[in-house]
């Protein structure tokens, strides 16, 4: 049985009149064993782009086959899999239809099929995912996980028809996304991994393909909860104004809330190994008068109809300030940081739309961010597409002829967040 | 009467069964006020008290019981003890507390006007000879302490009241009696302790406060803020114990008195019982009683305003001489100040004749 903690950290103290709680709970899971190990069974399904893109150069599909292989390497025992090619409709690589069990002779069968992946047709994305679902539904798995490779824009289907793949199969499977060269489109692919509750990444040398599917692989196995869920409680008269989790990376959940009943709010959150997640939350609720007290929010997990564990967020109207004004610092660093994956999204797009002032002023704040929260990755990647001049005011210049794949390492990196400092 | 689900006798009055812990009819409209904690307390007879507190019987643990409606809405009050609908906390049925197990001793406690719940406890042990005042305040800014004052208070009066007291002369008894406040206060921490929950960043703590008049002698022992003061009729009034707290340090610096205990820092407490406690070995100190006065153990509801021990003389003279309408009075009077803390006010009555 996997151990689950949950802690809070706020300031429950508010001044007289305040009407809004923002806390941080962080989520912790130990010993959660394998994946498939309770019950349910996994699934995994590989979904390698092979447009003719990928022979360009060669170099692209040769990672593609090894990074492919790597990772059914890493495929348990026992685990339900397939290996899709992505080409202009989808194809079955390896079995023919449906999934098999992993074991030494499919692994090595599997690895032949795809060392003969060749490059050929277009980019349909939604009809790559459809037809993962497809296999998927043919293996009795509970826990089912996607790897998802690219190196294009989604050409080869309009933007309704992704949509709509991506709408067919969200809470279906969890979907890991990389894109591959400087040629595809970080939204685009952020968009499908939201929403399929995975990781977006961008892999700039193709010769790091197979270390990173390797390690995509490896942490899916680790998750042996395959599902909980991420339940929220405010009290009636109040208003939820947002849930996001912000560490690993930042994530707004509030598109994915499931009310279940007035005052409860559900928000999947997918399968879970030994790992911790921080959630931001934040409650408005009525103001009250000092001295009175009153609990904001019941923020559990739920796995199996159970819930596994509770961190309570609570308000205490106050007159003394010097309990009032305390700022909490886990609060104020996810804020920060949520705001930093916000400014350097919205920089680069107007970067990309040619409006220089608004980027310099997006990327300069997003420099400042940086420096104030610690993000020393998100720092040196800024550095690649601005020259900061001061970070402490956040004044930055653009750089001229920044190369693209900086530009999109900024951008699909700026979701990842650093945990709080240790206080000293 | 019976308990209609065990069959068992039951008191007229009481809420639960004590046999099975079902819930009376007669008492469930009411049930929303009582607790565990003051339950016993209600419909009894002061003699029917007096007896109890010498037996000394350990009442069921509140998790035991089915939860009342929450108070504000009517809602059901989940495990955490926070309602599932309007978020008020469970009342812990300790907004306003009172005993009176003997004609001269009384004790009240509570809420005040600000804390949004009483989290001081009391408990007294009267026996053939001597009497035991307990106040433990539980600190608010560390989680569930109000369930570490009361476990404290309990387990400090539980040991005390279990003692065999010498019959010898007044050093006998008061050497007695120096030793067994010590054990009191190790009673109470690990009792305190009992009440953290795995992992908890802020366990629950609280102070410690006992004094107990044997006679003539008078014993008190402390860790924390909260008081014991020893107010005789004639002669000197004196505060028994030493506060284990910031502004008591700035005083033997040599601060005023006055300006230390307007800084803003003065009850941040040095010392207290709980999980993370560094040291719970209190100091103890003894006076002999020339002639009749009050011992009055409280909480820092009290004192806060009326600190001085000739001042607080007074104060408690002024009052109507009745100890339980005393101590209500006293209660009041820190209301009418401000109420900014839990108020607990515990009085015996020593050395009337007859």
């Amino acid at each position: 049985m996997a151990d689950w903690t949950a802690q809070v950290f706020q300031n429950e103290y508010l001044p007289d009149g305040a009407t809004d709680v923002h806390a941080i709970v962080t989520v912790t899971s130990q010993g959660t064993g394998q994946a498939g190990e309770t019950g349910g069974g996994a699934a995994e399904a590989i979904i390698i782009d092979c447009s003719g893109s990928m022979g360009a150069p060669r170099s692209k599909i040769i990672a593609a086959r090894q990074a492919a292989a790597a990772a059914i390497d890493e495929i348990a025992d026992g685990t339900w899999f397939a290996v899709i090619a992505g080409v202009g409709l989808a194809q079955a690589v390896y079995p023919q239809t449906g999934m098999v069990q992993a074991s030494e002779r499919t692994r090595a069968v599997a690895s032949a099929a795809v060392s003969q992946l060749t490059p050929q047709g277009g980019t349909a994305i939604g009809q790559w995912l459809l037809t993962g679902f497809e296999a998927f539904r043919a293996a009795p798995a509970a826990q089912r996980h996607a790897i998802l490779l690219t190196d294009g824009k989604n050409e080869g289907e309009s933007a309704q028809q992704l949509q709509g793949a991506i709408d067919a199969v969200t809470g279906q499977f969890q979907c890991d996304c990389r894109g591959v060269g400087a040629d595809w489109d970080v939204n685009e692919l952020r968009g499908i991994a939201d929403a399929l509750l995975g990781t977006v990444d961008l892999i700039a040398d193709p010769a790091d393909m197979a270390a990173d599917f390797q390690a995509m692989m490896q942490t899916a196995m680790g998750r042996g909860v395959a599902d909980a869920k991420l339940k929220v409680w405010a009290p009636q008269g109040a208003e939820l104004l947002f849930v996001r989790q912000v560490a690993p990376t930042v994530a707004d959940l509030t598109d994915r809330r499931v009310n279940v009943t007035p005052l409860i709010t559900e928000y999947p959150t997918g399968a879970w190994g030994d790992e911790s997640r921080d959630y931001h939350v934040a409650v408005r609720v009525p103001a009250k008068t000092v001295g009175a007290e009153q609990l904001v929010a019941r923020v559990q997990i739920e796995v199996g109809g159970q819930v596994v564990t509770q961190g309570l967020v609570k308000a205490l109207w106050s007159d003394q300030t010097e309990l009032t004004t305390r700022i909490n610092p886990a609060v104020a660093h996810y804020t920060g940081q949520a705001e930093l994956a916000q400014v350097i999204q919205e920089g680069l797009a107007a970067k990309a739309s040619g409006d220089e002032d608004t980027a310099t002023f997006k990327l300069g704040r997003a420099a400042q961010l940086a420096a104030e929260t610690g993000n020393e990755d998100a720092t040196q990647k800024l550095k690649k597409v601005v020259d900061i001049e001061d970070p402490v005011t956040g004044t930055v210049r653009l750089k001229r002829d920044v190369a693209k794949l900086d530009e999109m390492a900024l951008d699909t990196a700026s979701t990842k967040t650093t945990r709080v400092r240790p206080s000293a | 009467m019976t308990c209609p689900a065990c069959k068992e006798p039951v008191a007229g009055g009481d809420a639960f069964c004590e046999s099975c812990g079902a819930e009376l009819p007669a008492a469930a409209t009411d049930r929303a006020t009582l607790t565990p904690a003051t339950r016993p307390e209600v419909a009894q007879s002061a003699a029917e008290r007096s007896a109890r507190t010498q037996l000394i019987t350990l009442h069921a643990e509140p998790d035991e019981l089915p939860a009342p409606p929450c108070k504000s809405c009517g809602g059901v009050v989940g495990d955490d003890g926070w309602c599932t609908v309007c978020g008020a906390r469970a009342s812990n049925g300790r907004e306003h507390v009172t005993e009176q197990p003997t004609p001269t001793v009384a004790a009240v406690s509570d809420k005040g006007r600000i804390h949004p719940r009483n989290e001081d406890a009391f408990a007294i042990a009267v026996k053939d000879g001597w009497t035991a005042l307990v106040v433990c305040d539980g600190v608010t800014t560390a989680t569930d302490s109000d369930a570490a004052a009361y476990a404290a208070a309990q387990a400090a009066r539980n040991l005390l009241a279990a003692t065999e007291r010498p019959a010898g002369s007044a050093d006998d008894r008061e050497q007695h009696w120096c030793l067994q406040v010590k054990a009191a206060a190790l009673a109470a921490d690990e009792a305190a302790e009992t009440t953290a929950s795995k992992g908890d960043a802020n366990p629950p703590s609280c102070t410690f406060v006992v004094a107990i008049t044997d006679g003539e002698v008078i014993v008190a022992a402390s860790v924390g803020d909260s008081r014991a003061y020893w107010l005789p009729d004639d002669g000197a009034a004196q505060q028994l114990t030493v506060d284990d707290s910031w502004a008591t340090e700035q005083i033997n610096a040599g601060v005023p008195r006055d300006e230390a205990e307007a800084d803003p820092k003065a009850h941040a407490i040095t010392r207290w019982l709980g999980i993370d406690s560094p040291d719970v070995d209190p100091a103890t100190m003894t006076v002999t009683a020339k002639g009749p006065g009050w011992l009055l153990v409280c909480s820092d509801g009290l004192w806060n305003y009326c600190s001085d021990a000739a001042e607080l003389r007074d104060l408690v003279n002024a009052q109507p001489a009745e100890p339980l309408a005393r101590a209500e009075a006293l209660v009041d009077w820190a209301n009418q100040q401000g109420g900014h803390d839990n108020i607990t006010v515990t009085l015996a009555r020593i050395g009337d004749t007859g």
